[in-house]
């Protein structure tokens, strides 16, 4: 049986003015993200991957096409209702594990939950599962300048994955890391991703990352490789984004 | 209560930049409150000092006021004992003193020199005030013993101001005489004894003051009328409506507050108003200056962190309230340092008391005190709070609504 869709991309576009110029960073990509896998974005720089990854976080817009959050369309959505799909639907894990260096490892964890409103009880609960679960319950009171770059990037997934988000957008998230250190990040991903059902899309120039991945699209000059030059219609809008809609 | 945390935190990040904004607004608060407080302590002593002289309220008739006489005591009261029994009558004062003013020559035989003189009744001043000059050299009048009426000799006492005596070579003691025109425009004499030499504090004062018994002044002037009532009050607070009572019931008068008596208090009042209140813009512009750079510099330095904080689901919103709050730490906890400062100095010159240098004009000084209010205290730390609020805000805001992918890029 075909796992659900978790997001669709269809027909997405985005350019970037460079002085008079606008300078294409896609053009025209479909990509479908199913629930529970894990998908390599891998090319060139400048072949369009983080630009990707920003639409697929929607922390970018794009200029022509369609996004769907399982099902609902959300491409055209202000900037407030993206927050709130970030906040209860999206995981970031950064190349620079980008984690805030005055709070705790556990604080780091538990701040997607504050913001979701979660109550404190509940809160220290999936912390401690959290950072249980990509062992570092003994590093809870730590800061990051206390952590190596391997715990700082374990704390990062911790933080990605304690609010149980359908899709993590990983930017090079072995980028920084050493072989070692890497390979155990990348085995704490898929493990994860296996046993939450959680969808994982990286950007990556790591084959090791590539090679460990359920699937790997290769964009160039903005295309997907092999893609069909019409894109499908995008299917029917369904839930997560209304309920987002609701919330705000 | 996380928010704050959060803010706290980030405060001291930078820990020499953050100290040095929350030092410079406790500088610049504690120098608005001391200087506001010197301000309402010389303003309670030149009230103290004004209606000391002149009275809560003054009482005489219109023309009095309004018009200048072309022989003393024209526009002076009539039948003043009468007139001071109705106004004791009100439960509201206390005390209600006559006075007569007028000018003329003041001769030791030899010399004569110019003079502006007050006559007034020394018993109920001593009751009403005590001692209520500065004598250098003699005796008070007792009340009873100035009394023209009593002298053997027929000699009035006067009080001189220390320049006039000294240029009349006058002593306690000696006799001088008193020459001016009376009520019909005639020169009139009175001989005085001189009961002692007093000090004002202003020297130009001292040169032609000269205080004399009221019965004296009044039969130098061949009349029994006085030239004003001065009426004492239990408090400030009962000047309003005892002005309000007292002129209803002497509709053919004049009822005038200390204030309206008081130009030299009202031209102070608005200089310092003007000083302060630059000083307090100039201070405001400080802090706000110094918070905001503190901030910006904050922010420029967490744009990424920022971007990050926008990716994981913080709206625009939280963070902005996030960063006006270090704002309101750095302003509110150097305003409150600023104000713990003050505090600590106006209580030392309490145990530890300054003399100031006699103002300009003055032959005496004056204790330096600093009157600080719980409210202009509480209203200063609070200004100063919101305005390092409001200031960091203003430079976050344009930080927290960058696009994330920008902010993520940040270098």
């Amino acid at each position: 049986m075909t796992a659900p869709l978790v997001m669709t991309l269809r027909g997405v576009r985005k350019s970037y003015r460079l002085g008079r110029h606008a300078v294409p960073a896609l053009q025209g990509v479909d990509l479908d993200l199913r629930a529970g896998e894990m998908l390599a974005l891998a090319g060139p720089s400048g072949s369009g991957k983080t630009t990707l990854l920003n639409l697929c976080g929607l922390i970018d817009v794009p200029d022509a096409g369609a996004i769907l959050l399982r099902g609902e369309p959300v491409h055209r959505l202000d900037e407030r209702y993206r927050t709130r799909l970030r906040r209860d639907a999206l995981g970031f894990v950064f190349q620079q594990f980008n984690l805030v260096p005055v709070m705790t490892a556990a604080e780091n964890v538990e701040y997607p939950l504050f913001l979701a409103g979660v109550a404190q009880a509940e809160r220290r609960r999936r912390v401690a599962q959290a950072l249980e679960r990509v062992g570092l319950a003994s590093h809870a009171g730590h800061r990051p300048d206390e952590l190596s770059g391997g715990q700082r990037q374990r704390v990062a997934i911790a933080r990605a994955l304690v609010k149980r988000p359908a899709l993590v957008i990983a930017d090079e998230p072995t980028a920084s890391l050493d072989s070692q250190t890497a390979e155990a990040v990348l085995e704490l991903m898929r493990e994860r991703s296996r046993e939450e059902g959680v969808t994982f899309v990286f950007a990556t120039h790591d084959e090791r990352l590539s090679s460990r991945c359920d699937r790997v699209v290769r964009l160039r000059d903005g295309r997907v490789e092999g893609a069909p030059a019409t894109p499908p219609t995008p299917p029917a809008p369904t839930a997560v984004a209304a309920s987002a809609r609701s919330a705000a | 209560m996380r928010w704050l945390k959060f803010a706290a935190l980030n405060v001291m990040r930078n820990r020499r930049r953050s100290l040095v904004a929350i030092f410079i607004t406790a500088l610049g608060t504690a120098a608005l409150l001391l200087a506001g407080g010197f301000a309402l302590y010389t303003y309670d002593a030149l009230e103290r000092v004004t209606v000391r002289e002149s009275g809560h309220l003054v009482v005489g008739t219109r023309q009095h006021f309004e018009l200048d006489e072309d022989v003393p005591l024209q526009h002076g009261l009539d039948d003043a004992a009468a007139l001071q029994a109705r106004l004791a009558a009100d439960s509201a004062v206390r005390h209600v003193l006559p006075r007569v003013e007028f000018s003329g020559l003041v001769s030791n035989g030899e010399k004569s020199a110019g003079m502006m003189a007050l006559g007034l009744d020394a018993a109920a001043e001593l009751r009403a005030k005590g001692p209520f000059l500065n004598v250098v050299d003699g005796a008070m009048p007792d009340g009873d013993a100035g009394d023209a009426g009593d002298e053997a000799d027929g000699a009035a006492w006067v009080l001189l101001g220390a320049e006039l005596a000294r240029s009349l070579k006058a002593s306690p003691g000696g006799r001088l005489t008193l020459l001016a025109t009376d009520t019909r425009g005639a020169l009139r004499t009175l001989p005085v004894r001189v009961l002692g030499v007093v000090s004002t504090g202003v020297p130009e004062l001292d040169r032609r003051q000269l205080y004399t018994d009221l019965r004296g002044a009044q039969r130098l002037l061949g009349s029994a009328r006085v030239s004003t009532l001065q009426v004492f009050l239990g408090g400030m607070e009962e000047v309003a409506s005892a002005q309000a009572r007292l002129q209803a019931r002497l509709p053919g008068l004049v009822v005038r507050s200390w204030e309206a008596q008081a130009g030299f208090y009202e031209s102070v009042r608005a200089l310092y108003h003007r000083i302060f209140g630059v000083m307090g813009l100039v201070i405001g512009v400080i802090v706000v200056v110094v918070v905001a750079n503190a901030m910006a510099s904050a922010v420029v330095e967490r744009t990424r962190e920022i971007g990050t904080l926008r990716a994981l689901g913080t709206l625009p919103g939280q963070l902005l309230r996030a960063l006006a709050l270090e704002g309101l730490i750095l302003g509110g906890g150097g305003a409150l340092l600023g104000a713990v400062a003050a505090v600590t100095v106006s209580a030392l010159l309490q145990v530890f008391p300054v003399q100031m240098p006699p103002p300009p004009g003055r032959s005496v000084g004056y204790p330096l005190q600093i009157d600080l209010d719980p409210l202009p205290v509480l209203n200063t730390v609070l200004l100063m709070a919101l305005l390092a609020t409001l200031a960091s805000a203003w430079v976050a805001r344009r930080t927290v609504r960058k696009p994330i992918v920008e902010a993520l890029a940040h270098l």
